[in-house]
């Protein structure tokens, strides 16, 4: 069942009555390798629900093609494309119970009565919904017609499944046990998957690769780690992360034994590396660039004995990790340890961050210049 | 500033009780987050504490003073409503004077004021505006502005951070308490995230069911959970839950989870037999060499969660349970993947099957 | 981009042309008559162009009409006058009551509310000629019959039922909290109630007044059974138009200009807060 899917060169371009077009989707290729799981991730507006519509076919293709295993699909009506979809309003049938919803799903494929009750089965079981089949749609709570949406669209096991913001309205209890179960059912079975969603948590719980989209353009396809380590634009580094990535512009001075990047806003607010802990390339670049803009995870801000000064804002500790917000000249650093720390508010600490954990974005253009102390 | 008590306060509308004998005394100054669920009663006690509807019975007392008859404007109290409840005929600036107006403060004090508050919540650019030319954020701070200007004895926040997007939520968790501890008030901070009410309270009072489950401290909430209910409510991943009897063999306790021994602390003998559920916090269990474990599992699922990685593991019994490692450990298990586990003591609870409450180990 | 063709376009303008000629005709053919002798009214084909004469406006002015059968005195402009004290004073009237009312309905939850509620709003549903022998009976033993308060009080019977239904949806609008908030600020229920539920409420309260206004102003039973002569207000007064010495086309058109005239000015400048006002009362109530 695993296919692989292919997108070039799509456009959508609405042209609402009365007002300026809307280039939705611009030029976007993309190709899901077979058993894939890819998320369309990003703010809305970003086009990625529009990108999923076109694959489904609710949307024409302004331009471009889709191809399934080879086969254009995009000119096809959406009966034909033996796609999957889960919608985002749910769009479950009011007169039939959640057990005949999901029944319903099988019928294209001329189950045996026991075979399909089986299936019914084991996937409310999956998603905890075994004890509301016999209702109806009206009768059950926004998080069950969540998962019973999702029930009918996963135990197709069609060719390519569209999951479209598929668990915003779980229960926070079930969340973690459900990804877990979805992600191992579509593995197990190889299902080719696209989920949209503008929540990066769950984009990177689930997918084996993210593409993250702004203002209908692709900003980067990768994995969840590439993209967490490597980000292609400054977009991309704030976007991935909770808490998300400190950003700090900063101004660069180089002599003969260190690197050094100076916060503003501050006499002796400096980050100083010596140069063998960045690449030579990389040193050369930046002599040409008197300005940059730092980016730091959480994670990468330690506190340390000595290092950058700075005040505690707040110290949070959430019951596996603890949340510290320090500042620094009037701009406000997160740091995230997995330890239990106990800091008073307005105590002076001092922060560390090494040259493997930093990230530096051109001011201007956003682009990444480099990763971790190598060029990008 | 005046300390807050509830006094067995109670609120029902005909015959639908919302809660019954609610008892809290709060310090001066103390930010008390009330933390519950949709439909457990937490704004109509705001409510009840602002003036605005009548409890059914009880008392409740601000300042050693009961406020039963006392009208809303009488009793010094801030609000901050969860839709912002902004007066939309008025700008910015004039809701945010509106408690100096009320107490007939003259112009120029009003003034001081206004842009003494606004800066500390950086909306002085918009101060001219109306209401429905601010951003979500923006109004969200207005609000917050208001409620705070007046220096009020009790400052009552209703799920402030709910209507405003994740980033801005998460920079105001930041900054709230540096904010509301400057105010000086008794805050009553309602929430539906554990997150935010761990990260915010000096104690958190967990409304269910009507009653407060449990009055303490986020690091007692946390690792001294009065009743399996509260463990389910802190903790992401949620706390993982088996059902069976501890025994006894000899000197030994131990727990049988889908055909696997596990030990468990020799303080728990005392309630041999008894069915109870243990609780197994996911960041509690290691993974190793099946050979030192208490248990070997088959990996499911991995799923990274920001800084950390969660698995779905399932034990050859079949005990399906969540791990939250840091994502920086070494050795994390692929899918597919076999695994030794170990539950750390420190993370495990056990809990009375019928009752919930959680069983105290004895000596 | 427009896709409808010009010959969609030229039809859609004549099928609009005939509906407004439709109903605007009959006005337009008045206020010509306003202008006509009762001659050229009477005028066998009827024409277009005559000679306009104002003689009908000045008679009704100056309250003296000469017919072949002699001097009568009209009392036009008195009927006019009392229009206007009538109506205005029982739409203010039922302002004053009808707008606290409003707002008890639409924040407090009593016992019996809705049905008293609904009670008043059934005063619109019965025809007035249920309740006028009894009240004519009542009148006469009050000695309200053709007293200016009597008339009032009973138009209350007009405008009270609709400034509680369209007001009191307007007020059940306003999220409450707005007024929880301004409470807590440290406000008085009363002045919550004036600057910020009446504030809020405006539009509601103009359109109900609007409306209120016309119908009052409309309204032809009460008065005719319940006031003589002096004290009627202009759609009674229209009859004295029926003389024996014939029927006075031309001032009768220059009354009904002369009459329609307020209101209509009064509705095209509120127009909007009208239509506003009608759906939102109706929606809520």
């Amino acid at each position: 069942m695993a296919s692989q899917l292919t997108l070039t060169a799509v456009n959508k371009i609405y042209k609402p009555r009365g007002k300026m077009p809307v280039h939705a989707v611009i030029s976007f290729d993309l190709v899901v390798e077979p058993g894939e799981i890819v998320a369309l991730l990003g703010s809305s507006g970003c086009g990625k629900t529009s990108t999923l519509r076109m694959i489904a076919g609710f949307e024409d293709v302004t331009s471009g093609t889709i191809t399934l295993n080879g086969k254009p699909i995009h000119t096809l009506s959406p009966a034909a494309r033996g796609v999957a979809m889960a919608f985002e309003a749910y769009s479950l049938y009011p007169p039939l119970t959640i057990g005949e919803n999901i029944a319903f799903a099988l019928k294209a494929q001329k189950l045996s009565a026991g075979e399909t009750e089986k299936r019914v089965k084991e996937m409310s079981a999956m998603l905890e919904i075994g004890d509301i089949l016999g209702k109806y749609p009206t009768s059950v709570s926004g998080g069950q017609q969540q998962r019973a949406s999702l029930g009918r669209a996963l135990v197709r096991k069609a060719a390519l499944t569209l999951l479209d913001e598929p668990m915003g309205q779980l229960e926070p209890q079930l969340r973690a046990v459900l990804r877990g179960r979805i992600k191992h059912y579509l593995r197990e079975y190889a299902l080719t998957s696209i989920l949209v969603t503008h929540d990066q948590t769950e984009a990177n719980a689930l997918a084996d690769r993210i593409a993250v989209m702004e203002g209908g353009e692709l900003q980067q396809y990768a994995t969840p780690q590439e993209l967490k380590e490597r980000p292609a634009n400054l977009f991309t580094g704030t976007f991935i992360g909770e808490p998300p990535m400190n950003v700090l512009p900063v101004k660069v001075e180089i002599d003969a034994k260190n690197l050094s990047f100076r916060l503003q806003g501050g006499k002796d607010l400096v980050l100083t590396y010596p140069v063998g802990e960045l690449d030579a390339s990389l040193r050369k670049v930046l002599a040409a660039r008197p300005e940059v803009v730092l980016g730091v995870r959480p994670h990468g801000v330690k506190l340390a004995k000595t290092g950058l000064p700075a005040e505690v804002v707040s110290c949070q500790w959430l019951g596996d990790q603890t949340h510290v917000a320090a500042e620094i000249a009037s701009q406000t650093v997160v740091s995230v340890s997995h330890e239990r720390l106990t800091l008073k508010t307005a105590a002076p600490i001092a922060l560390a961050i090494a040259a493997r954990d930093l990230h530096i974005f051109d001011p201007a253009s956003g682009k990444a210049i480099a990763h971790g102390g190598k060029l990008a | 500033m005046a300390q807050l008590e509830l006094q067995c306060l109670s609120k029902s509308f005909g015959a639908l009780k919302v809660f019954e004998g609610l008892n809290l005394e709060t310090k001066s100054g103390e930010i008390v987050v009330i933390f519950g669920g949709s439909g457990t009663g937490k704004t109509i006690l705001l409510r009840l504490i602002a003036g605005v509807d009548d409890p059914t019975g009880g008392d409740i007392r601000i300042g050693g003073q009961s406020m039963i008859d006392v009208a809303p404007e009488s009793r010094n109290v801030g609000m901050a409503f969860q839709n912002f409840a902004l007066f939309p005929h008025m700008s910015a600036a004039e809701n945010i004077a509106a408690p100096l107006n009320a107490r007939g403060a003259t112009a120029e004090v009003v003034k001081i004021g206004v842009d003494r508050v606004a800066r500390l919540l950086k909306i002085d650019h918009v101060l001219d505006h109306a209401p429905r030319e601010l951003s979500n954020g923006q109004k969200q701070r207005t609000a917050l502005a208001r409620a705070l200007i007046a220096e009020p004895n009790i400052l009552l926040l209703d799920d402030p951070l709910r209507n405003v997007d994740a980033k801005l939520r998460f920079e105001m968790r930041l900054e709230l308490p540096r904010l509301l501890r400057q105010s000086g008030s008794t805050v009553l901070y309602v929430t539906q995230d554990y997150k935010e009410a761990m990260a915010l309270a000096d104690r958190i009072a967990v409304l269910a069911g009507g009653s407060f489950v449990q009055i303490a401290t986020p690091e007692d909430i946390y690792n001294k959970p009065a009743t399996a209910d509260v463990a389910r409510l802190f903790g992401d991943p949620v706390i993982n839950l088996a059902e069976g009897a501890p025994q006894v063999r000899g000197k030994t306790v131990t727990f049988d989870i889908a055909g696997e021994t596990i030990p468990l602390d020799g303080a728990y003998a005392a309630y041999a037999g008894r069915p109870v559920r243990l609780g197994i916090r996911p960041e509690a269990v290691e993974i190793g060499p099946v050979k030192d474990s208490h248990m070997a599992a088959d990996v499911q699922a991995v799923t990274p969660y920001n800084e950390r990685t969660v698995l779905l593991l399932r034990s050859r019994g079949g005990f399906e349970f969540l791990a939250s490692l840091p994502s920086s450990s070494a050795n994390i298990p692929n899918f597919g993947q076999s695994t030794g586990v170990k539950f750390n003591a420190e993370g495990l609870h056990v809990f009375d099957r019928d009752s919930g409450v959680r069983l105290v180990g004895q000596g | 981009m427009d896709h409808t063709s010009s010959f969609e376009r030229l039809l859609r303008g004549v099928l609009v042309a005939l509906v407004l000629i439709f109903f605007l005709f009959p006005i337009f053919w008045i206020l010509l008559m306003s202008f006509q002798t009762n001659e050229t009214i009477l005028r066998i084909p009827p024409s277009m162009v005559f000679a306009p004469t104002i003689e009908n406006y000045q008679a009704l002015i100056t309250g003296k009409l000469e017919t072949t059968a002699g001097n009568l005195d009209i009392a036009f402009m008195r009927n006019l006058w009392n229009s206007v004290l009538l109506s205005t004073s029982s739409v203010a009237l039922s302002l004053l009551l009808g707008v606290p009312a409003a707002y008890a309905f639409a924040r407090f939850k009593f016992r019996l509310g809705e049905d008293i509620a609904f009670t008043l709003l059934s005063f619109r549903f019965a025809p007035p000629l249920l309740v006028l022998l009894p009240l004519s009976l009542y009148f006469k033993d009050l000695h309200l019959t053709n007293t200016y308060i009597g008339l009032i009080w009973v138009y209350q019977l007009i405008c009270l039922p609709l400034i509680l239904w369209i007001v009191r949806g307007y007020f059940e609008d306003i999220s409450p909290d707005i007024e929880h908030a301004y409470r807590i600020a440290g406000n008085s229920w009363w002045k919550t109630f004036t600057r910020i539920a009446i504030p809020l409420a405006r539009p509601g309260i103009a359109a109900a007044g609007l409306l209120a206004f016309i119908f009052a102003w409309n309204n032809f039973i009460f008065s005719l059974v319940l006031a003589s002569a002096d004290k009627q207000p202009v759609t009674v007064g229209a009859l004295a138009f029926v003389t024996a010495s014939g029927i006075q086309y031309g001032q009768i058109a220059a009354a009904i200009v002369l009459s329609v005239t307020p209101t209509l000015l009064l509705a095209l400048y509120a127009q909007r807060y009208l239509v506003e006002g009608l759906s939102m009362g109706a929606v809520k109530g």
